[in-house]
């Protein structure tokens, strides 16, 4: 099955599916309408085939990256005078689309016809809120707690969805851009 | 210890009596502690890769009476030897204080001297001497085994000074540099 009668398949069955702008390395990536069809896309791509759900994951889009979320300071040469022109400056990258999304990625890969089809789905930064995938597929648990613990994302449905990498102690999600760390018995 | 025991029957020949011979109890007890340090085995990250490579046959870390073992009740030394996490910060604690005295610590790599690349991250122990006394450091990401073994032989030179006077302290650990209380 090529790439194209793979996504006229998908098509036929879910009509508002298109094809991301951005395509993932050779894979083809589709971009998901709104959050509600994630799980009856999930339960259709298993049947024909996608029993392996290879990846969950997301990214943060707000930007540029502060500073001050950093341990260092901005001026870390001590050599400097007080209130020196800081050496380090988040400066914003030309023509990347900041923007307060966060951009979801789920990866099915089917190992019979050696396939794999991206879904993604971009919902608002706040409150980030999408249908756990648990009850499809088990390997979605623990990635989806590993989602919650770095980035705050929010899985209806999940069971446990508890931190699973960063210590108790921890406070927030470090992969979120607007992440500031505060300092533990570990820090200065 | 297997040079002095091939010299040992020749010494003891041109000595009066032939079968005695005077030592001080430092010199005795710690030639015995510091030929035969016992590293706890243990890996965090990468620089584990080259402390297997220590030990394994190439570079054959056992000529030096270093034999990796697997519980720290029976390890003299121990190598930290890669990241340490700040979950990752309280087992060490434990393995150091199950670990019986005289104990000693060798910070293997930038990331236990300091942090190493991970200064800025908000899960990463910068330095493991934050948690635990450390006896040597090796630089380097990731040190040579030459260097791990040069730091074996510093830690032995740092043994010889022991003293029973001091109550079987170094130098540094008269001074209180080694007293995890303080």
């Amino acid at each position: 099955m090529t790439q194209d009668e793979l996504f006229a398949k998908i098509q036929s069955q879910f009509p508002k599916i298109e094809k991301a702008a951005i395509q993932i390395k050779d894979y083809l990536t589709v971009r998901l309408a709104s959050k509600d069809d994630l799980i009856p896309v999930a339960k259709w791509l298993k049947g024909i085939g996608f029993d392996y759900l290879d990846m969950v994951t997301a990214t943060d889009y707000l930007g540029p990256v502060d500073m001050k979320g950093y341990i260092r300071q901005a001026n870390f040469n001590p050599f400097l005078p007080e209130g020196a022109t800081p050496e380090i400056e988040s400066a914003p990258t030309a023509g990347f689309p900041y923007r307060p999304a966060i951009d979801h990625l789920w990866s099915f890969v089917s190992n019979a016809d050696k396939a794999r089809v991206m879904v993604k789905l971009e919902t608002p930064r706040d409150g980030a809120s999408v249908p756990s995938l648990a009850a499809v597929f088990k390997t979605a648990n623990w990635q989806e707690r590993e989602n919650f613990d770095l980035l705050g994302i929010n899985y209806e449905g999940h069971q446990n969805q508890t931190k699973i990498l960063t210590p108790d102690f921890l406070q927030g999600h470090p992969l979120r851009k607007d992440y500031v760390h505060v300092k533990d018995r570990f820090d200065e | 210890m297997a040079m002095i025991l091939e010299k040992l029957p020749g010494l003891t020949k041109g000595l009066p009596g032939g079968d005695l011979v005077l030592t001080t109890s430092d010199y005795l007890i710690d030639l015995g502690r510091r030929q035969s340090l016992w590293p706890m085995t243990f890996g965090l990250a990468c620089c584990a890769i080259e402390m297997m490579a220590s030990y394994a046959s190439r570079l054959d870390f056992d000529r030096m009476g270093v034999i990796p073992r697997a519980s720290p009740r029976q390890a003299d030394v121990m190598i930290v030897a890669g990241t340490v996490c700040k979950k990752m910060a309280d087992p060490i604690l434990e393995i150091y204080h199950q670990m019986p005295e005289p104990r000693f610590v060798i910070s293997m790599g930038s990331c236990a001297n300091c942090g190493g690349p991970y200064y800025d991250s908000y899960s990463v122990v910068k330095g493991v001497d934050r948690i635990v006394p450390v006896d040597v450091y090796i630089a380097g990401c990731p040190p040579r085994p030459e260097a791990l073994q040069y730091a074996v032989i510093k830690l032995q030179e740092k043994i010889a000074k022991m003293s029973l006077k001091k109550g079987l302290a170094t130098s540094q650990q008269v001074k209180g540099s080694r007293d995890i209380n303080a």
